[in-house]
């Protein structure tokens, strides 16, 4: 009977390698992996034809999802490796680490804990142990070190002896404070370890974190270990397979620090000789593919200087960063920027990972496994923008699924707004992130298909919330995802708000978004009769509280109601009905004359009036001479005046009449009375294009007269040609010549 | 020899090169002087094992001298690219003493650089004399560096012309100077490289051709990281220079040093040292070489016109000279910073009054 104890390095392709030769040299019966034992029921997937590395396995407390764990596999990590073998050669493998279930409960007592304790001193920083033993050698990085002795070299004969020796004698010598839940996991790996010899297993390998190794080795009894573990608390997991990404394997997880670049591990996997080579060769590629232009000879001479740079600094074979000082020198003139373009598309690399649909997972997961997979929308870890056609079935129903992710808010496509092509496209910029699988676990809880949760979601959001504006926008998410169950639900809890709601402004800031939803229920072909009921309601209501709640407002208040107003005026024109806009015609005057009306809001009713053309110049003459006259306060009049002039200027430009009214009140001001009323006409100004006012500037100048701009003559203007047209264009203008011009 | 201003590299620090090449085991590339780790360590500095302090000559990261050293064991040169003032020149002397013993083959760059000064040229009284002849030829430093398999050295290769720069093609990719005139060739012996430097923020340069730009591997020297090497770089330096000099005035004081290079890494940066105030940057490039001129200039105006001791008068016009560099653009900025950054220190208030004296 033996134990093998295999130290690595967690995600180190050289430790999977070592790790694989060792296995099929001492052709173990059992393998124990460091890894949550809840998920050995997942290990039979591994090994399923759709499962891509990389993958992590998702511990999570099924009813607090802020407490997960992940653990990830790469394939070139030595646990992916191990399970692999364990696979292919039929014998069990079982994971040792302290269970999830427990180390989540310890985890929270801990933090509880915290809470009540007084607050501890600073923690002392922390010394990665290994740096001891790298400095000794000479390196001032440990990860450098520990890969140029144990990742990158050629002879690996009792390799792991060499690992195992290193860290007893850094454990003997080394003050590292022990922390109580490493003492935990320890116990319990020394737990898993004596169960397999219990069980007669022959020869059991056992692959972890180096650092454990020494622990391992050396068993103190069972009876410690035995009372370490007793009662220790625990909280309910589940475990699930997950896609995961090599950008995010360089994150911490339940494995402990990330690394720094998977691409370039991955490329050391896969490569056996010549790894220098050709990894330079992809850098030159890249570089081709994004125009810089490289040559066989460029790659000739990278190689050749990092393998010289390595062997001056001693290493047997050129590293990464070697490698890339060498690119830098002698492909990028010395410069960093093309680096980050090396760093991101190589070093880190944009893989995904895939989960065979069957594996077990939250129903909801599959569901949108499903869903993805019938609409053919793989994920991808770069961003991918989409473009959609709304005719199209297919199309469609891609909008819809993902409307209704985003409305459960799992963000995976972000709307991109698509200029000029009406409301038949949709653009979507398309980005997974594998920290999504804990959204939809936690959106698990409102149904088991996107369709079910997404109604249920907004069903919810229905009877809870009581603002009306925030309802009818949710109302436009729940129409553009096509829930009718939840639209019902929505519209009807809007019709109860907007009959008790007394407040006409809430109504009017709700009013647009069920007019929008309104136009884009008739693209999407749903049922919009329910609809256009509950907004023409509301639209009655508005009408009919309007002109009250014009009356004697407060100017701050005016202007949010002016606000409103315009985009009242948008959705009131957006629906064409006659009898409505009748009414709202009727609401404008009573508005307009009203002089109790707020005087900003008042002009700007008396303005839509005759846009509307229900006024000719002659009775907004009279409107406006009433306005400004002397009698009505310079500051109402200049509010009225902003009022009506709101958006745009060029009709005083273009109306003599209404110009020289103006020009009349702001000459009869009084010098205090200008002074007063000049902010309210700068901002009233303040607002119009520039050529506009500068055309307004010379029409106050020049007191009418408008300036014809002068088209400077080109260079190779052809003067007697020209002088030949002349006599046409006076007669044109009819002005008659006495002199003969030519 | 004691009469000289400044000495050679491999003069200056003979002592060094010479422990250094006893104690040193490493395989030397053929006509080297020193194994590639020798070179890495006379220019870094180290302790060696009979105790032998060598100094560090490059303040700065390692890994770029090591690039530097292994570009010029493989048959590429080195181009030593950067902004005025970061160490370029003196890398590359130090690069020569330490591999070839001598740093003295240097072609300088200019505008009005002939092809003549890179191959070679005639001694015409001989050739009018004798008609062409081996005799007759006058050999540049790079002629003679391939001779002898050593480093040659090229300042300031993008002031030169396009068409001059490319006559060190064929020298660079063939190793070989064709003399068609005698119907011969100098075939570059083994040890014989190029260090070229040039500068990337100069106006007025020729960019290397691609062609060129393939024979030469590039290694960029940054400005310094952090305050504490610059102080670094600029104390050692103003020492050594001021014993060169003979200036009878004492070593700054490490206060000083730091006053000066916090100024001139505030204008460079564009902000205070304490990151809360932003600065106009000036049009010079203030880089730690011109700090140590500033320092320089300081000492010897204390030792001659002063009690031998520095004081910030002292330093107020050298710093000033540094900065303004456009006469209008620069003095408002400097003004600017006087105001707002110098002023506000409370132990800076003798550097203010220096400066406000000056009439800025």
């Amino acid at each position: 009977m033996a134990i093998h104890l295999l130290g690595i390095r967690h995600h180190g392709p050289g430790s999977a390698r070592n790790v694989k030769r060792y296995l099929e040299k001492v052709k173990p019966d059992i393998i124990l992996l460091e890894g949550p034992p809840e998920a050995d029921a997942l290990l039979k997937w591994a090994s399923h034809e759709h499962m891509r590395p990389p993958v992590a396995i998702l511990a999570y407390v099924p009813d607090n999802l802020q407490k997960a764990l992940f653990y990830p596999f790469a394939e070139f990590s030595p646990e992916w490796q191990a399970i692999l073998y364990s696979i292919e050669n039929k014998i069990p493998l079982r994971f040792m680490d302290l269970p999830v279930a427990h180390k989540l409960a310890i985890e929270e007592n801990i933090e509880e804990n915290k809470k009540e304790t007084i607050p501890e001193e600073p923690p002392i920083e922390e010394k990665d142990p290994f740096l001891y033993l790298a400095q000794i050698a000479g390196y001032e990085d440990a990860e450098k070190w520990w890969e140029n002795n144990f990742e990158n070299r050629s002879n690996n004969d009792n390799i792991f002896d060499s690992v195992n020796e290193a860290v007893t004698a850094l454990r003997e010598n080394t003050i590292v404070e022990e922390k109580k839940s490493e003492r935990y996991r320890e116990a319990w790996m020394r737990k898993v370890i004596k169960q397999a010899e219990k069980e007669m297993f022959n020869d059991i390998a056992v692959v972890c974190g180096a650092w454990h190794v020494p622990a391992l080795q050396n068993m103190p009894s069972q009876k410690d270990d035995t009372e370490l573990l007793k009662g220790l608390p625990k909280v309910k997991v589940e475990c699930t397979w997950v896609p995961w990404t090599y950008s995010r394997l360089s994150f911490t997880s339940g494995y402990g620090a990330g690394i720094n670049s998977p691409g370039w591990y991955h490329h050391i996997w896969n490569t056996k000789k010549d790894v220098s080579v050709k990894w330079l060769t992809k850098v030159a590629r890249l570089f081709r593919k994004n125009q810089i232009d490289v040559s066989s000879a460029h790659i000739i001479e990278t190689v050749r200087l990092a393998e010289t740079v390595s062997y001056l600094r001693g290493y047997s074979k050129p590293g990464l960063d070697e490698l890339n000082e060498a690119t830098r020198s002698v492909m990028c003139m010395g410069e960093d920027i093309l680096m980050s373009l090396i760093h991101k598309e190589l070093i880190v690399s944009p893989k995904i990972g895939a989960v065979p649909i069957e594996s077990p997972k939250p129903p909801l997961q599959v569901d949108i496994e499903k869903i993805q997979k019938q609409l053919r929308l793989p994920l991808t870890e770069e961003e991918k923008e989409i473009v959609l056609d709304l005719r199209e079935e297919r199309d469609m129903q891609k909008s819809i699924f993902l409307h209704r992710l985003s409305l459960l808010g799992i963000k995976w496509g972000v709307k991109r707004s698509v200029s000029g092509k009406g409301t038949f496209k949709e653009a979507w910029i398309l980005h997974w992130d594998p920290a999504f699988s804990i959204d939809i676990i936690d959106r698990g809880i409102w149904g088991n298909s996107v369709e079910e949760a997404a109604n249920n979601f907004l069903v919810s959001r229905a009877s809870q919330e009581n603002s009306l504006s925030v309802i009818t926008s949710v109302l436009e998410d729940s129409l553009l995802s096509d829930l009718p169950i939840a639209t019902q639900a929505l519209l009807s809890r809007i019709d109860s708000l907007a009959a008790a709601s007394s407040d006409v402004m809430q109504l009017m800031a709700a009013l647009p978004s069920l007019v929008n939803a309104l136009r884009y229920g008739n693209v999407r072909k749903t049922d919009t009769e329910i609809l256009s009921v509950i907004v023409d309601s509301i639209i009655a209501r508005i009408f009919i509280s309007l002109p009250s709640a014009c009356l004697s407002v407060d100017e701050d208040a005016a202007q949010q109601l002016l606000d409103l107003f315009f985009s009242l005026n948008d959705s009131v024109s957006l629906l064409q009905n006659e009898a409505q806009l009748n009414d709202w015609y009727k609401t404008l005057f009573a508005i307009a004359e009203n002089k109790n009306s707020s005087s900003l809001v008042a002009g700007y009713a008396t303005r839509l009036i005759y846009d509307y053309k229900l006024l000719d110049s002659e009775k907004l003459a009279t409107a406006f001479g009433l306005a400004l006259s002397p009698a009505v306060e310079y500051s109402h009049a200049a509010s009225w005046l902003e009022g009506f002039l709101k958006g745009s200027g060029t009709i005083l430009l273009i109306d003599d009449a209404l110009w020289g009214l103006i020009n009349n009140w702001v000459n009869t001001l009084q010098d205090d009375h200008f002074i007063q009323v000049l902010p309210l006409l700068r901002r009233t100004f303040s607002q119009y294009s520039n050529p506009e006012r500068r055309k307004l500037g010379e029409k106050a100048k020049g007191s009418g007269v408008t300036t014809t701009s002068v088209i400077s003559s080109s260079s190779n203007f052809d003067h007697d040609n020209g002088m030949l047209a002349v006599p046409v264009i006076l007669e044109l203008l009819g002005i008659k010549t006495e002199t003969n011009l030519l | 020899m004691e009469n000289i201003i400044r000495q050679h590299a491999e003069q200056q620090f003979a002592q060094e090169l010479e422990e250094l090449k006893k104690q040193d085991t490493g395989s030397r590339p053929p006509n080297w002087v020193l194994s590639p780790q020798g070179v890495v360590s006379y220019l870094m500095g180290t302790k060696l094992k009979n105790g032998f302090e060598v100094s560090p000559k490059y303040i700065g990261n390692k890994r770029l001298m090591e690039i530097a050293v292994a570009t010029l064991t493989t048959d590429r040169a080195l181009l030593l690219y950067g902004l005025p003032g970061t160490a370029k020149s003196w890398v590359s002397e130090h690069l020569a003493a330490a591999i070839s013993g001598t740093s003295a083959l240097i072609v300088q760059g200019t505008a009005g650089t002939s092809e003549e000064s890179i191959r070679y040229g005639w001694n015409y009284a001989r050739l009018l004399a004798e008609g062409p002849s081996e005799n007759a030829l006058v050999e540049t430093p790079v002629m003679r560096a391939m001779k002898e398999g050593k480093i040659a050295r090229i300042e300031e290769l993008t002031r030169m012309g396009s068409d001059v720069q490319d006559t060190l093609i064929t020298i660079l990719s063939e190793k070989t100077l064709p003399v068609p005139e005698l119907n011969t060739e100098i075939q570059a012996v083994k040890g014989f490289n190029v260090i070229a430097t040039a500068n990337n923020r100069d106006k007025g340069v020729n960019e290397l051709s691609g062609a060129l730009k393939r024979r030469f591997n590039t290694v960029i020297l940054p400005l310094p990281d952090s305050i504490e090497e610059e102080m670094d770089i600029v104390k050692r330096r103003v020492e050594s220079l001021g014993k060169a000099m003979d200036i009878p005035s004492e070593i700054p004081a490490l206060q000083e040093i730091k006053r000066i290079v916090t100024i001139f890494r505030e204008l460079r940066n564009g902000l205070t040292m304490d990151g809360k105030t932003k600065v106009k940057v000036p049009s010079g490039t203030l880089s730690t070489a011109e700090a140590i001129s500033v320092m320089n200039s300081g000492m010897a105006m204390a030792a001659y016109f002063g009690d031998g001791s520095i004081k910030a008068a002292d330093l107020a016009a050298g710093v000033i000279g540094s900065v303004i560099k456009d006469p209008v653009q620069d003095k408002i900025i400097w003004q600017e910073y006087l105001e707002t950054v110098v002023k506000q220190r409370d132990d800076w208030k003798d550097i203010y009054r220096a400066c406000r004296d000056q009439g800025f």
